[in-house]
């Protein structure tokens, strides 16, 4: 990081040199950098291709764009901030933000924000980048989970429809996976990011909250207890993959795609996958199933775009952001990656609001939970994955794990 | 005879000491304050902390099975790999039709980066679709698929294993050149008197490759220590923490869940760690060989 430091100077001192030799004019000159968390093959292009759009229609301004893979952009995010050469404008987990506001990093953007720009969105998405009445970030990316079930599997195991309660989905679970040696009823991931989210669609169902009221952790609930055993059952009775704790979430999509799984919960880019890479896949969409009481939730997510609080150059960076959040752009980022639209424009369009499947993320959206706000989530999250891991593999009684668990993020939260 | 100021030994070291320096002093330094100060989500330094760092990490049950299992992780991969490199080495060293290209093989290995190697073996191992399932079931040796990745008891000893194949390169070269330096003649001598090839072997190679088996224990233990990409590539230390050696667990306590202060800590404690090994095994083993 402090090479960079060095680095930096010494390219400051070229760049001073260099304006001192060009006409005042060009003194203006303003550079933004901005950090971009890498969904696909198309995001660089995207925000290359908008930059030199912007760049076009602004002279004398220059956007730089870096993007980074999402799996390492929090730990660059940390080391260029430590080393306080961080970006101007960078793209966050929306559940990193309190970390980014608490510690003064990010700035608030509502002095930029007038009422028609904040009704470009749609208020849903905006909601959990607001802290304490002030905006800190702009949601770049948003999507919600249902479940995706493949109709033929169902059909052969004579259902109709995709169930509507979890009880339901373990009965049809097993009658799929009846079908056939390679053939598993419902999908469960149980490796890497986002364990503990693939547990939450059944614990919400349930009745579970992940923070009690009384800022507890919710793990040492009936409904948390309930939920673990109705994935243990579906695991122990052979309803699922074999070997969960093995799988990401991509390697159960894998198996979705081959066929192989009746049911799984994602997010709607499995829907460009599947036009992709298994364009003859009979697959449908539908909510996550009810819990006993009716209960459903599932889980929301943005990423958000946010500003650094010690930029030189905010009113440049604002003025993209501005131009990235016009219809038109946002359309295309949003076919591009298979995200759910963010601007009410672009929901309206034919493209998103005549799509099966996004509809029914649409119709979801009411039942959406987004991650708690809270420092330190990243951990909580990690606590709870591996006492999912311990429970799925039988390497702990459900009630004890979860206490353990729930203990263990208590002193987190305190 | 006066000595001119340019052939001061202090004088001609000072440049290669300095860079070295820059390098690896100056970032200790560095450590050492982040490891005692009370440090924000973002390595911003609040206050000073003392020791409460040390005692937080020391105070992680995941810590102290992660330090048992890199224990373990080293020794394994270590000796594991000097095993097999020195018969591999000795039938290398031999002259017989196709020694270029076997020694290519041996060598593959090593020209693959440790990440790729990693990922390429997690798709072989693959539960459903991976080569060493479907392999094992035509073979006839297994009816069910195993989900090698799914827990530690498969897991890690397959991660060893690789471990092992990827050390496998590096320590053979050390050996090949230890062996190119015994004299042949010791060889005809033994083998005259009528010494058999395992007397050859105990006798003979052994003692004299000796340096040669101690600077590969010492550069392996140091690399195997601090290896990460097999163990983050292939199960990111789960399930459950079940395979997290120490780096990976920093890695984890570092850049997933901000204790930048604990990370620093821990960082320090593997660096004593590794340099007391280094030190008492050098000691030790030169002490040996100089009586």
């Amino acid at each position: 990081m402090d090479i960079k430091r060095i680095g930096n100077r010494f390219l400051a001192g070229t760049a001073l040199a260099a304006a001192a030799l060009v006409p005042l004019t060009a003194a203006q000159a303003q550079t933004v950098r901005v950090t971009v968390a890498e969904y696909s093959s198309l995001t660089g292009p995207y925000f290359e291709e908008a930059a030199a759009a912007f760049e076009a229609a602004n002279p004398g301004t220059e956007i730089q764009i870096e993007v980074i893979p999402w799996n390492v952009l929090l730990q660059t995010l940390t080391t260029d901030i430590s080393g306080g050469v961080n970006a101007d404008l960078s793209i966050i987990g929306t559940r990193w933000l309190l970390d980014f506001v608490e510690q003064d990093i990010a700035q608030p953007l509502d002095d930029y924000m007038d009422q028609a720009f904040v009704d470009r969105f749609i208020p849903t998405f905006l909601t959990p980048s607001v802290m304490d009445g002030q905006t800190f970030g702009l949601p770049v990316a948003a999507s919600a989970r249902a479940m995706y079930y493949n109709r033929d599997l169902l059909e052969q195991a004579g259902f109709d429809g995709p169930p509507e309660t979890w009880a339901e989905l373990a009965e049809a679970a097993a009658a799929i996976s009846a079908l056939g040696d390679d053939i598993y009823g419902y999908g469960i991931q149980g490796n890497e990011v986002e364990t503990d989210v693939y547990f939450y669609y059944a614990f919400w169902s349930h009745g579970g909250s992940l923070i009690d009221e009384d800022g507890t952790s919710g793990l040492d609930s009936q409904a948390a207890y309930q939920a673990a055993a109705l994935y243990r059952d579906l695991i122990d009775g052979g309803a699922t993959q074999p070997g969960v704790t093995s799988y990401t979430r991509e390697d159960v999509q894998n198996l979705f795609k081959q066929g192989r799984v009746g049911m799984m919960i994602t997010a709607p880019f499995l829907s460009t996958q599947i036009r992709a890479e298994a364009p003859d896949l009979d697959y449908g969409v539908a909510a996550i199933p009810a819990g006993p009481d009716g209960a459903r939730g599932t889980y929301g997510v943005t990423d958000s775009i946010i500003m650094f609080a010690n930029t030189d150059v905010a009113d440049t960076a604002w003025a993209f952001l501005d131009l990235l959040f016009t219809q038109e752009w946002r359309s295309t980022f949003t076919g591009g990656e298979g995200f759910l639209p963010v601007n009410a424009a672009v929901a309206q369009e034919p493209s998103f609001a005549e799509d099966p499947d996004l509809a029914v993320f649409a119709s979801v959206l009411p039942d959406a939970r987004f991650a708690p706000v809270i420092a330190g989530w990243e951990e909580i999250a990690d606590i709870t994955s591996s006492a999912l891991q311990r429970i799925y593999l039988g390497q702990g009684e459900i009630e004890e794990t979860l206490n353990e668990a729930a203990a263990e993020i208590d002193g987190i939260l305190n | 005879m006066t000595r001119s100021v340019f052939t001061n030994p202090y004088l001609l070291i000072l440049p290669g000491f300095l860079l070295t320096a820059f390098i690896i002093v100056w970032p200790l330094i560095q450590l050492g304050i982040l490891s005692t100060s009370d440090l924000n989500r973002f390595g911003v330094i609040r206050g000073p902390a003392g020791w409460e760092n040390f005692a937080a990490v020391f105070a992680d049950p995941d810590f102290i099975a992660s330090a048992w299992r890199t224990l373990f992780w080293t020794v394994a991969i270590v000796v594991g790999s000097l095993v097999i490199s020195i018969p591999v080495a000795i039938i290398l060293s031999e002259d017989f039709y196709g020694r270029g290209l076997a020694r290519v093989i041996i060598m593959l290995p090593w020209s693959v980066s440790l990440t790729m190697t990693a990922i390429v073996w997690r798709w072989a191992l693959n539960g459903e679709s991976g080569m060493l399932n479907s392999a094992l079931t035509g073979l006839g040796l297994i009816d069910d698929n195993i989900q090698w990745l799914a827990q530690a008891s498969t897991a890690f000893p397959v991660q060893v294993m690789i471990g092992i194949l990827v050390t496998i390169p590096f320590t053979t070269t050390i050996f090949l050149g230890g062996l190119s330096s015994i004299p042949e003649d010791l060889y005809e001598a033994a083998r005259l008197e009528g010494a058999s090839r395992w007397q050859i072997f105990r006798e003979i190679t052994l003692p004299l490759i000796r340096p040669f088996i101690n600077i590969a224990i010492v550069m392996n233990t140091i690399y195997v220590f601090n290896s990460f990409p097999i163990i983050w590539a292939m199960t990111q230390g789960g399930p459950a923490n079940s395979t997290d050696i120490l780096v990976t667990y920093l890695y984890k306590q570092g850049f997933l869940f901000g204790k930048l202060g604990e990370a620093a800590a821990l960082s320090l404690i593997m660096f004593a760690v590794l340099l007391a090994f280094t030190i008492v095994y050098v000691r030790l083993a030169m002490r040996r060989e100089s009586p």
